[in-house]
């Protein structure tokens, strides 16, 4: 997938339509340095950005789903990636850190910021209801602060140049953006997965967790910094892509036999490959143009996100 | 083949149906007397109406039009009251007539209407012959006909004739945005010799542009010291793989964002660097 991943963009459209899926060679019709920028400087970052990204949400999402024991957790419902946004807005408009690195720094501030908010909102062990409640409230003042941030900046095109990049997309990022955006997401990531060992003992209870040695304390502000961190960057660089934390760590759960630190690492595969996949579909034009992938990502989600509910329902 | 008398008769009636509030407003010009407070609800009326009102005739311009980052004519309205280019804002001024940037909500004519405004909504140009349009519709309105049409001769001078051989081009701003091959802008770029290539949705990725290298990119600069992720997207190092043959200019987005009077002389300078 990732090989027809880099092969695979808007030129081959222009050189036939049959081309698109099933001719990645077409690239190689190109004059050689033609060929060359495209696969290395837009290509490869393309790729490598989708890869890390998914495998930031995938992670991060199966690691708060464990750390707060609950099946709804993930970056996006718990209003992490809106204060990454938010984040971003401030430090791009106002704070003036323009240009790649400032808004990757705004973006995990933000994202540390939000889950702090909503573990003070809801407290530990919080039932689901309340997680997703404190989560909807974060994420909505986060969204309102955007749009207040958005309303007051100075320049009048600020509110289409923001709005289109939270729709999320991966088109046009350059190996600058790889070498700000990955070195955070690895380290939040790395974070996050040293936890896997207290997370499958905090599934039995936070009690027990202790008893067992765990540093519950200690699990729970690494893997609200490492998520902070890693979500901040990804919706730096890829804006925000919502769903892909939630719906992984219930496609790889089983698997694993719902040990939540054994999940980590397969969700992390699981989203790069699905947000892989869900980069290669958008390039496949409607109208003559990409679809965001924010959006295709939200399409798929939006209806898991119910079927959990539902089955939640059911169970109850 | 000439037109003959039915032809131009039903012409300009259907031009009537058209226009009817451009018949309307010449109706008004003539009819009544000269406005005394005019005020502007948007940025690009307020360009036409800084080069059209009699001075001390204009009560207000929207906050964009007194900044230099948004308006060549920014000069033009230093200690001119300001407003948020809502009716509310300018209501207590009481004005005569109100100019609306084809964006107004009806909230707006109604209110002022019941303050007893006249309302001319000019929208957008999508031709050189409505750019024209617009300028004659203020003019008549604010009862400065004369200099209306001196601007329309000056912008007609300052583009000439569209020369027979054109480069293939660009105009590219922040993000990726360009323009449609068949728009005003393109319109405008063929006066300097330009012919502006077609992009689904009106924006080019940069897959695109390295495949496809134009002649010519015209880059429009807006707010371009001012980080955003649009103005970072001008800074991508493939763009830098550009061939040598295709020449980048850079040129005053200001002009681009109304596409008003001042885009003439913007079209006369770009065309003259293109020639050097």
């Amino acid at each position: 997938m990732t090989r027809l991943n880099l092969f695979l963009g808007t030129v081959t459209l222009t050189l036939a339509a049959v081309s698109l899926l099933w001719d990645p060679m077409a690239l190689l019709t190109l004059p050689a340095d033609v060929a060359q920028t495209i696969l290395l400087e837009l290509r490869v970052p393309r790729t490598i950005l989708g890869m890390a990204v998914g495998a930031t949400l995938g992670l991060t999402g199966a690691a708060l789903q464990g750390l707060l024991r609950n099946p709804l957790a993930s970056p996006d419902v718990l209003g992490t990636s809106t204060g990454a946004a938010l984040g971003a807005v401030v430090a791009s408009y106002y704070i003036g850190v323009g240009g790649s690195f400032g808004i990757a720094i705004g973006g995990m501030a933000g994202a540390i910021i939000a889950l702090l908010l909503l573990i003070l909102l809801a407290g530990r062990g919080a039932s689901t209801a309340t997680l997703v409640l404190a989560g909807v409230a974060v994420s909505a003042l986060a969204g309102a602060l955007t749009n207040l941030a958005l309303s007051l900046a100075p320049s009048p095109f600020a509110l289409y140049d923001i709005l289109f990049w939270l729709l999320g997309s991966l088109a046009d990022r350059s190996l600058d953006h790889v070498a700000i955006a990955l070195p955070p997401m690895l380290l939040g990531c790395w974070l996050a997965w040293r936890g896997r060992s207290g997370l499958d003992a905090l599934a039995l209870d936070e009690d027990v967790a202790t008893t067992l040695g765990v540093d519950v304390r200690r699990l729970r502000r690494d893997i609200v910094i490492g998520t902070g961190l890693a979500v901040g960057a990804g919706v730096a660089a890829a804006g925000a892509i919502g769903f892909v934390g939630l719906i992984v760590p219930h496609l790889v759960r089983p698997l694993v036999r719902h040990h939540p630190g054994a999940a980590l690492i397969p969700s992390a595969l699981a989203g790069a490959a699905l947000l892989t996949a869900a980069d290669l579909a958008v390039r496949v034009p409607i109208n003559g143009q990409e679809l965001k992938l924010g959006v295709l990502t939200a399409l798929i989600g939006a209806p898991f996100f119910l079927h959990l509910i539902l089955r939640g329902k059911a169970a109850s | 083949m000439p037109d003959c008398g039915f032809d131009l008769a039903a012409k300009s009636i259907l031009s009537a149906m058209r226009r009817p509030l451009w018949l309307g407003t010449i109706l008004l010009g003539l009819s009544a007397a000269a406005p005394q407070r005019v005020v502007s609800l948007n940025l690009c009326t307020d360009e036409l109406a800084l080069l059209l009102a009699p001075k001390g005739k204009l009560a207000s311009v929207t906050v964009l039009a007194a900044n230099p980052h948004e308006t060549m004519l920014a000069g033009r309205a230093a200690g001119i009251p300001t407003n948020n280019g809502r009716m509310e804002s300018v209501a207590a001024l009481r004005p005569d007539l109100v100019l609306t940037g084809g964006f107004s909500n009806r909230y707006a004519t109604e209110l002022a209407a019941r303050l007893g405004s006249s309302v001319i909504d000019i929208p957008p140009p999508a031709s050189l012959e409505e750019l024209r349009d617009n300028i004659r519709k203020i003019a008549q309105a604010v009862h400065n006909v004369e200099l209306g049409e001196r601007i329309v001769a000056a912008l007609d001078a300052d583009l000439g004739p569209i020369p027979a051989s054109r480069q293939s081009a660009v105009l590219l701003s922040g993000g990726g945005y360009t323009v449609r091959a068949n728009g005003l802008s393109a319109a405008l770029l063929r006066h300097a010799g330009l012919e502006q290539m077609s992009f689904p949705g009106d924006r080019a990725n940069i897959e695109q542009l390295i495949t496809r290298p134009p002649e010519v990119i015209v880059i429009t600069e807006y707010r371009a010291k001012q980080s955003s992720r649009y103005q970072s997207w001008l800074a991508h190092p493939a763009l830098g793989k550009l061939p040598k043959s295709t020449r980048i200019l850079h040129v005053d987005g200001r002009a681009w964002t109304c596409l008003g009077p001042p885009i003439g002389r913007e079209i006369a300078r770009l065309r003259a660097r293109l020639r050097r």
